[in-house]
């Protein structure tokens, strides 16, 4: 096999493009039943490659190594609008025509943008993978920035701040939350990006940012499904081997300095029950103590069987809803509790009855059923993640991307069968520190209109 | 749908499609009837029902029942709907058949305490409560109540908070008796399991459950208010507004059913269909545009969504109007309708792409009765649909002067303006975010 993969490989990069020539890197284990392929092209595009054919489509991701902790004071949100900008108009072709001959082939397409990485997806049927990869090489160097689409986008980018932000309370307070925890480090800053940052963007910052940041070398494709390797590494070839590797800016990293004292921030919004959110500095993804921390806040707070669910909503009823989750980013990021009260209970009675489970945490280990419990939890949610092509594609993007390493999400759940409660200990003393956690507390307007209303 | 290994079951009422690449079972009990069977003045009961039985599956307390689900690396939902009561779950292989086991405890065996619902019931006003916050769904809670006044789809099946106080112990055990029998269930398995496991556990269901009638479904066909009538949902400090333009929409058994289908996906079904390009794309005046085609055992609703800022709420509003009335008016172009077939046909390679997509499919036709044929000759019925068809759909099942408008948003800011811009409005009403 191997040797055959070296006579096909000879053979096609003897009539490549310049940048196309294509090297076999290894071949990694997905799972029991799949492997990964990775191979790169001259210009330092990574392709991932994962034959499936449990069903006759092909799912086409590309993953950019740029998010928002790449932008600046006063250009925040340039990440994220320029992944809309993305879709709009290449070289050669009318614009909207990229979402048109993809919807014709029957594709489902979209992208996202998080603090780390900016990622586009395409699903499709297996006949038209070499419409993809046609497409997604040419918006790679060829996309066209016009005045008129970067200020209609402007306006869209600015709805979709409203939406998941300005008028949704969760958003608004993660957001204050962030931005009260980091003074330093690029992560303080919302991926949407301040509303005037949004508005004071200009095609010249698009132009730049895309020269900057959109090149091979800056990127990985990842294919999963139904396709034959070599008319695949051909298409990828001769599609990519035109576009040569950029130079990438060194990133001005700051480093967050450690946090010494507890911060908190009160707000008022338009909602009917007081809310409250908390968040702790957390390890990198790529911390051993990330796995057991997220095991631990799998043990507290995952599922209606969890001790804070148990604790706030079914027995002392203060809560309508409670949950956390450890921040999945390459540097470290938060662990983010959110908590709706019940009417008539103030957000300060959230604050104590969690913080108590938190020292409880803090002082005796959890019980092993309760390990044992989150890592069933942790499976069925790899597993379940692993359904459809797609699926198998963001979940090898996105190790990839953060980590380096495509099947990086079984070596974690390999990982996390070896944990104990002695980790679990390790991780709840060393990170649920008052010292190093942010609150914001939220008083609702609108308490108690429901029974005026009925009055 | 012409899946190699698909396989239905001789025994009634299962369905089975086996996939053995990953070790995940997929199951879904389901009743065929659900929020209709809500008593008058319960609305929320069945999803009560539903939940409570989750909660005291064989006797055992809810922590204890929370604890053995999750605990085997399972997850189970009681989803509720007008039609249909749904225990959905997925299971590690290696669990499945404690999951099973449990199952027939939630299904045969729940105790159904009176303390139990008590607590339930406050968790559930208290989520209730908590949906305030959320603006889209406040906008389809108030499409669907005002769009379908009288009718049972106009009650929610979430319920009220009225409602779910109103409801008993005694209310719930009698919907349990009659909703959950042998007759009134369809069993969907898929995944790494074979067709004989999956009938061992429908047996083992079967047998435990007492026999019973299967409900009819007599709900009247849903009737449109005539003319244009808002109802302005107002909420402080909304710096954008949530509009849903609609009216009566589709029937599966229609004889334009497809071709409605067809028409709706070139007008706002996708990013590149006219409402978004309109909307978005032109003007940025909102993040999404889509109009939607939903169906069930009557006919449901057409509805346009877009979310616009406070200040192009009225003109965005009228846009829709007038592109509603165009559709009409013009109908499809020749292009428009190939590309809508093409994306369609193509496209529904991902509806059949999993063991647990091309069962539910299965389970849609079993619970909401469709036609015969409705999913197996799917493709090639969308292929034969004409512009004469389409255009003819749209004329004869949406209207422009009949037609609801709910919109969520601070009155005192927009509500002059998006009252201007209905023309031949002929009735509008303000109701508070909070109202029930």
């Amino acid at each position: 096999m191997a040797s055959n993969r070296a006579q096909r490989l000879a053979q096609l990069n003897a009539n490549v493009p310049a940048w196309g020539a294509v090297t076999h890197v290894e071949t990694a284990p997905f799972g029991n039943r799949l492997k990964i392929e990775r191979f790169r092209l001259k210009n330092g595009l990574e392709i991932l490659a994962c034959e499936d054919r449990s069903a006759p489509v092909v799912a086409y991701h590309t993953w950019f190594r740029v998010g928002s902790r790449h932008e600046r004071v006063g250009k925040t949100g340039l990440a994220h609008l320029f992944e809309h900008l993305m879709f709009n108009e290449v070289e050669g072709r009318a614009s909207g025509e990229f979402d048109r001959l993809l919807e014709e082939a029957g594709a489902e397409s979209n992208a996202s943008t998080w603090l780390d990485w900016t990622q586009y997806n395409i699903a499709i049927p297996k006949d038209k993978l070499g419409l993809v990869i046609g497409l997604e090489a040419e918006r790679m160097s060829k996309l066209v920035l016009r005045e008129p689409q970067v200020t209609s986008e402007k306006e869209v980018v600015a709805n979709e701040r409203r939406f998941r932000v300005d008028d949704d309370v969760e958003g608004a307070v993660s957001e204050l939350l962030w931005a009260t925890a980091f003074d330093k480090h690029a992560y303080r800053w919302p991926t949407i990006g301040w509303m005037a940052d949004i508005e004071g963007f200009t095609t010249g910052d698009c132009a730049d940012f895309y020269r900057t940041y959109y090149a091979p070398n800056n990127a990985t494709v990842i294919v999963v499904g139904d396709y034959a390797e070599s008319a695949l590494l051909e298409k990828l070839a001769h599609a990519y081997g035109a576009i040569a590797p950029s130079m990438l800016p060194v990133e001005d990293y700051q480093a967050e300095p450690p946090q010494t004292a507890e911060r908190r921030r009160e707000v008022k919004k338009p909602t009917p029950t007081e809310k409250l959110a908390i968040g702790y500095h957390a390890p990198a993804l790529g911390d051993f103590d990330h796995l057991g921390l997220s095991l631990l806040v799998d043990v507290l707070f995952g599922g209606r069987a969890s001790r804070m669910h148990q604790s706030l909503v079914r027995k002392q009823e203060l809560a309508a809803d409670v949950r956390a989750s450890v921040g999945p980013f390459r540097d470290p990021g938060l662990f983010e509790i959110f908590a709706s009260a019940r009417e008539g209970h103030h957000a300060e009675e959230l604050l104590a009855a969690i913080d108590r489970e938190l020292l409880r945490a803090r002082e005796e280990p959890v019980t092993e059923e309760e390990i044992e419990r989150a890592r069933a939890r942790t499976e069925l949610g790899l597993i379940a993640g692993l359904e459809t092509a797609e699926g198998k594609a963001s979940t090898i993007g996105f190790y990839e991307t953060v980590l380096g390493r495509p099947a990086a999400a079984f070596e974690r759940l390999d990982a996390v069968r070896r944990l104990g409660p002695s980790d679990l200990l390790r991780a709840a003393r060393r990170y649920f520190a008052d010292s190093a956690r942010s609150i914001v507390l939220v008083r609702a307007e609108l308490a108690g209109s429901a029974q005026k209303a009925a009055e | 749908m012409s899946q190699p290994n698909a396989v239905v079951s001789p025994a009634p009422n299962l369905l089975v499609e086996t996939s053995h690449d990953l070790p995940l079972v997929s199951v879904t009990v389901a009743l065929r009837m659900g929020a209709l069977e809500d008593p008058p003045e319960g609305e929320g009961s069945v999803r009560l029902l539903g939940r409570l039985m989750r909660r005291s599956a064989g006797g055992r307390s809810a922590e204890q029942n929370d604890a053995l689900v999750e605990g085997i690396g399972a997850a189970l939902g009681a989803d509720v709907t007008q039609s249909t009561v749904s225990f959905q779950g997925s299971v590690i292989t290696r669990s499945l058949d404690r999951f099973g086991e449990f199952l027939v405890d939630a299904l045969a065996r729940p105790a159904l305490p009176e303390d139990e619902l008590m607590r339930l019931k406050r968790e559930t006003l208290a989520e209730l409560t908590e949906t305030l916050d959320d603006d889209r769904s406040l906008a389809r809670r108030w499409f669907r109540k005002r769009l379908f006044a009288g009718h049972p789809y106009g009650r929610s099946a979430a319920g009220t908070k009225a409602g779910v106080e109103h409801a008993t112990i005694d209310t719930l055990r009698g919907l349990y008796r009659r909703l959950v029998v042998p007759e009134n269930l369809v069993i969907a398995l898929a995944g790494d399991v074979t067709t004989e496991r999956a009938e061992r556990f429908a047996s083992e269901l079967a047998a435990a459950l007492k026999p019973g009638a299967a409900l009819a479904d007599r709900t009247p066909e849903p009737s449109m208010r005539p003319g244009r009538h808002l109802v302005l949902v107002d909420k402080p400090e909304r710096t954008q507004t949530q509009i849903i333009v609609g009216g009566l929409g589709s029937h599966p058994s229609d004889p334009d059913h497809f071709a409605l289908s067809v028409a709706n996906t070139a007008f706002g079904g996708t990013f590149t269909a006219r409402l978004m390009q309109e909307v978005r794309v032109k003007r940025g005046w909102s993040y999404g545009a889509y109009s939607s085609l939903p169906y069930d055992r009557r006919r449901q609703a057409f509805s346009m969504w877009t979310f616009p800022k406070a200040a192009d709420a009225a003109a965005c509003l009228a846009l829709e109007l007038d592109m509603l009335e165009k559709l009409r008016a013009k109908g499809l172009t020749k292009s428009e309708l190939a590309w809508s077939k093409r994306y369609l046909v193509r496209s529904h390679a991902f509806a059949v792409d999993t063991a647990a997509k091309r069962v539910g499919l299965k389970l849609d036709t079993a619970l909401y009765d469709l036609p015969p044929g409705y999913y197996e000759n799917y493709t090639e019925t969308l292929r034969a649909v004409t512009l004469e068809q389409a255009n003819g759909a749209l004329r004869e099942r949406l209207s422009d002067e009949n037609l609801l408008v709910t919109l969520v948003g601070t009155e005192s800011v927009v509500g002059d303006g998006v009252r201007a811009a209905i023309q031949r409005l002929a009735g509008s009403e303000v109701v508070r975010y909070d109202a029930e």
